[in-house]
């Protein structure tokens, strides 16, 4: 019985796809949207379900949300790449409808202001700072699995995000202390 | 801060229609007749299998199609899979020289070290088919439904091969020796060292001959020639006719070593032509038809192999560097990427650029958009010296020592550019040393490096990083000072290798020239004292002592050669009062720098900030 099972699996491709589609395609879908706005975005993550569907056999067992974030990050990399840098991009998600910065003004304009400061600062990192942060900070994934996004080494990983806070923390500094000179000359004219 | 990172994610909120989604899958995937996963990749081997066994039974053609040989050639594509900028890595056939062409779905591989063609669906990566052909082949076209292998035998012809039936159909005799080819219109043209053209159509008939030296590819609809009558650089017409763009050169573009134009490219509506190797390197000129200008565009380095026009940009490639250099049509601003390997032919396929890792054995899709690692701007270059270079990288901006990459001499100069671009990318100034071309020994190298830092105006401290006999130019160079501020060895190759390893086994000295360094000499340089030193060292077991080793020279002689290694490394680690060895796992003799870059890498920046 167990062998027909596993043959029943084999020759059924949406008996495994299925779960795997509803288990990661929100989180394929932002991700595709933090990076390349709501309007590409649904495109963006129904390509890389359709390279899953084609690889499906390709997937290691236990790294399915993985192997998906490696597809999109290099599908991304490669179809959009004349729009890699993503300036802006809160800006854009603010003025889609429905996205969800735009869902309305956030009643604490100071967090505001330091949020935009921040996303500035992310903006001034390499690309693969930026890559490493927003896998950790906003798609959530582990080490390993960040490793296995990028494909480097898990001690890589902690080095280079160490590295990479690191910077970010100073080009957020230097940009708040910039910010507090300016608004001072703004104020006495 | 990690808090208000999360708090800034711009997406946090968003969700998904998955309805919509879905559908958008299932468009993509053919609901009405959905594809099995997996199995576009296996149906064409046995297809071309089937076919070729019906074509020999029915017609008694030569049987050239055999399952896949045998190969004990299998290089580890773990680490070049990873690499930046790197989607995938097919295994070829073998090392060695590889001639390519596409026909936009399908790449063609002819791999001269043993003349066999491989088929490589450029959608899955796969290696569909390996046929051997029974000829040496040095050019590869796809065209008019077939394969074309242009072959130097017989005094120069070509083989037709038929891509449905895996056969060599038909054989064209060229009354030359080959030179370019290229298909253009409904034709293939052949240059021949005969300084003619032959134009063969589609079914193999010679259509025509026409006097001219061809040179490169195709550019602005025509292919590109030496005029032999003015010696100018003429466009040629798919219908043979020679002349109706002349670019105003006063010559062809020949160079020092006559090769002439290396290759041409289109762009920006404009004729790049690339030539052949200077001493000083290599220009790109550029030929504007509008307004009949001609002008060099921009200097390269050296080794140039291929140039090709992608995603609005040129791009080229060393193999001496390792690199991939992205050029911008209209400003010429460069981008440089290193490759795990010397990079030779580029083609463009199923939309993406692939490169052959031509001594490697490896054809790669790159992800060009993506996180390819570029070499920071170039600091210090002195190819003005050749053959020695020495190019340096890296804003300087990480606080530490200028690390000093010194690459084996017979590895090759661009060994290192893999750690090179990650150092300069963690903002410190490296550079590495070494030769384009010629012999050298540890002590020139040594003499070199000191008298380019010096000419650059690099100070101390450095952080010597040497692999392999490269170890015996850092000990010369450090000998005395008192600015080294740490050191690594990978692999280091003990003093008196080559002559032990010689008399122990003389049937097997047919390897490359080892630098080494005389024991009296060795003997009589400085330790590195208290100066941090890290020795990282191959998996014994991985190579001396590997089966393939015991079974050629036997247990007695490996255990010998490992035995003068392992008390070479011994005495490696010993020069320093602070000194530390680490094994890189699963990495075989010399390949520790580009199996585990990573590695080298940590340990650098360890010694260059030990905070």
């Amino acid at each position: 019985m167990e062998t027909e099972s596993v043959a029943k699996q084999h020759s059924d491709p949406g008996h495994r796809f299925d779960p795997l589609f509803q288990a990661h395609y929100d989180a394929i879908y932002r991700y595709c949207a933090r990076r390349l706005g709501v309007s590409e975005a649904e495109d963006a993550a129904a390509d890389v379900f359709a390279v899953a569907w084609r690889r499906l056999d390709d997937i290691p067992d236990g790294s399915d949300r993985a192997w998906l974030f490696g597809v999109a990050y290099r599908l991304i990399g490669n179809r959009y790449r004349s729009r890699r840098r993503q300036i802006g991009l809160a800006a854009r998600l603010r003025a889609v409808p429905g996205g969800a910065v735009a869902s309305g003004p956030d009643p604490d304009q100071t967090r505001d202001e330091e949020v935009d400061l921040l996303l500035r600062a992310l903006d001034q990192l390499s690309p693969v700072d930026r890559e490493l942060l927003r896998l950790s900070a906003w798609d959530g994934l582990d080490r390993g699995e960040i490793a296995l996004v990028l494909g480097i080494s898990e001690n890589a990983v902690d080095q280079r995000l160490h590295r990479a806070r690191s910077r970010l923390k100073t080009r957020f500094s230097r940009l708040q202390s910039a910010l507090s000179s300016i608004e001072p000359k703004e104020a006495s004219t | 801060m990690i808090d208000l990172l999360e708090r800034a994610d711009p997406a946090r909120d968003l969700q998904a229609d998955s309805v919509r989604l879905r559908a958008k899958v299932e468009e993509r995937i053919g609901v009405s007749a959905p594809l099995r996963p997996g199995s576009i990749a296996i149906r064409r081997p046995w297809l071309v299998a089937a076919a070729a066994f019906v074509a020999v039974l029915a017609f008694g053609l030569p049987v050239l199609l055999r399952d896949q040989p045998p190969s004990v050639f299998a290089p580890d594509l773990d680490g070049i899979a990873a690499h930046p900028g790197v989607e995938e890595a097919v295994a070829l056939a073998s090392g060695g020289l590889q001639v390519m062409d596409t026909d936009g779905g399908t790449i063609w591989v002819m791999t001269t070290l043993q003349n066999l063609l491989q088929r490589i669906s450029a959608e899955s990566g796969e290696v569909e088919a390996t046929y051997p052909i029974d000829a040496r082949v040095e050019g590869v076209v796809a065209g008019g439904g077939s394969i074309w292998l242009i072959s130097p035998d017989h005094g120069g012809e070509v083989l037709r091969f038929d891509p449905n039936l895996g056969v060599v159909d038909s054989t064209i005799p060229l009354g030359g020796a080959p030179g370019w080819s290229h298909w253009l219109g409904d034709a293939l043209w052949v240059g021949t060292d005969q300084t003619e053209v032959v134009q063969i159509s589609s079914d193999g008939e010679i259509v025509s001959t026409v006097p001219g030296d061809l040179k490169g590819g195709e550019g602005l609809g025509y292919l590109w020639v030496n005029d032999p009558g003015t010696d100018l650089i003429s466009s040629l017409s798919e219908s043979g006719e020679i002349g109706e763009i002349v670019i105003p050169t006063e010559r062809g573009l020949d160079t020092m070593s006559g090769s002439g134009i290396r290759q041409v490219s289109e762009a920006d509506g404009r004729l790049f032509l690339l030539d052949g190797d200077h001493p000083w390197g290599t220009n790109l000129n550029v030929f504007d038809p509008d307004s009949g200008d001609f002008g060099a565009f921009t200097g390269l380095t050296f080794g140039l192999l291929d140039l090709v026009q992608f995603d609005g940009y040129l791009w080229v490639t060393s193999s001496t560097d390792h690199l991939i250099i992205r050029i911008d049509p209209v400003t010429g601003e460069q981008r440089r990427y290193p490759m795990p390997g010397k990079t030779g032919g580029l083609v463009v396929a199923d939309g993406s650029l692939w490169v052959t890792l031509f001594q490697t054995g490896a054809l790669l899709r790159l992800d060009t958009g993506a996180d390819l690692i570029e070499s920071s701007p170039i600091v210090a270059d002195d190819w003005n010296r050749f053959p020695h270079r020495l190019l340096c990288t890296g804003t300087g901006e990480a606080t530490g020592p200028t690390v000093i990459l010194q690459p084996s001499d017979w590895i090759d100069y661009g060994s290192m550019s893999v750690i090179q671009a990650k150092l300069s990318d963690e903002g410190h100034l490296a550079c590495t040393n070494g030769y384009v071309q010629g012999e050298t020994t540890p002590e020139q190298q040594a003499a070199d490096l000191d008298e380019a830092l010096g000419e650059a105006g690099i100070a101390g401290p450095y952080l010597l990083v040497a692999a392999v006999d490269g170890v015996h130019a850092v000990r010369l160079f450090a000998d005395g000072r008192d600015d080294i501020a740490g050191v690594v060895l990978i692999d280091p190759m003990p003093v008196g290798f080559q002559d032990f390893y010689d008399e122990l086994l003389p049937d097997y000295s047919g390897h490359p020239p080892w630098l080494d360094l005389d024991a009296d000499v060795s003997a009589s340089l400085d330790t590195f004292g208290s100066v941090p030193l890290v020795v990282i060292e191959q998996d014994p077991q991985a190579v001396f002592l590997s089966p393939n080793f015991l079974e050629s020279p036997g247990g007695e002689a490996a255990e010998a050669v490992n035995q003068y290694w392992q008390d070479g490394l011994a005495f490696y680690s010993g020069l320093s009062s602070d000194a530390r060895s680490l094994v890189a796992d699963d990495s075989g003799l010399d390949m520790i720098i580009w199996d585990q870059p990573d590695l080298v890498v940590e340990q650098v920046l360890e010694l260059a900030d030990p905070s």
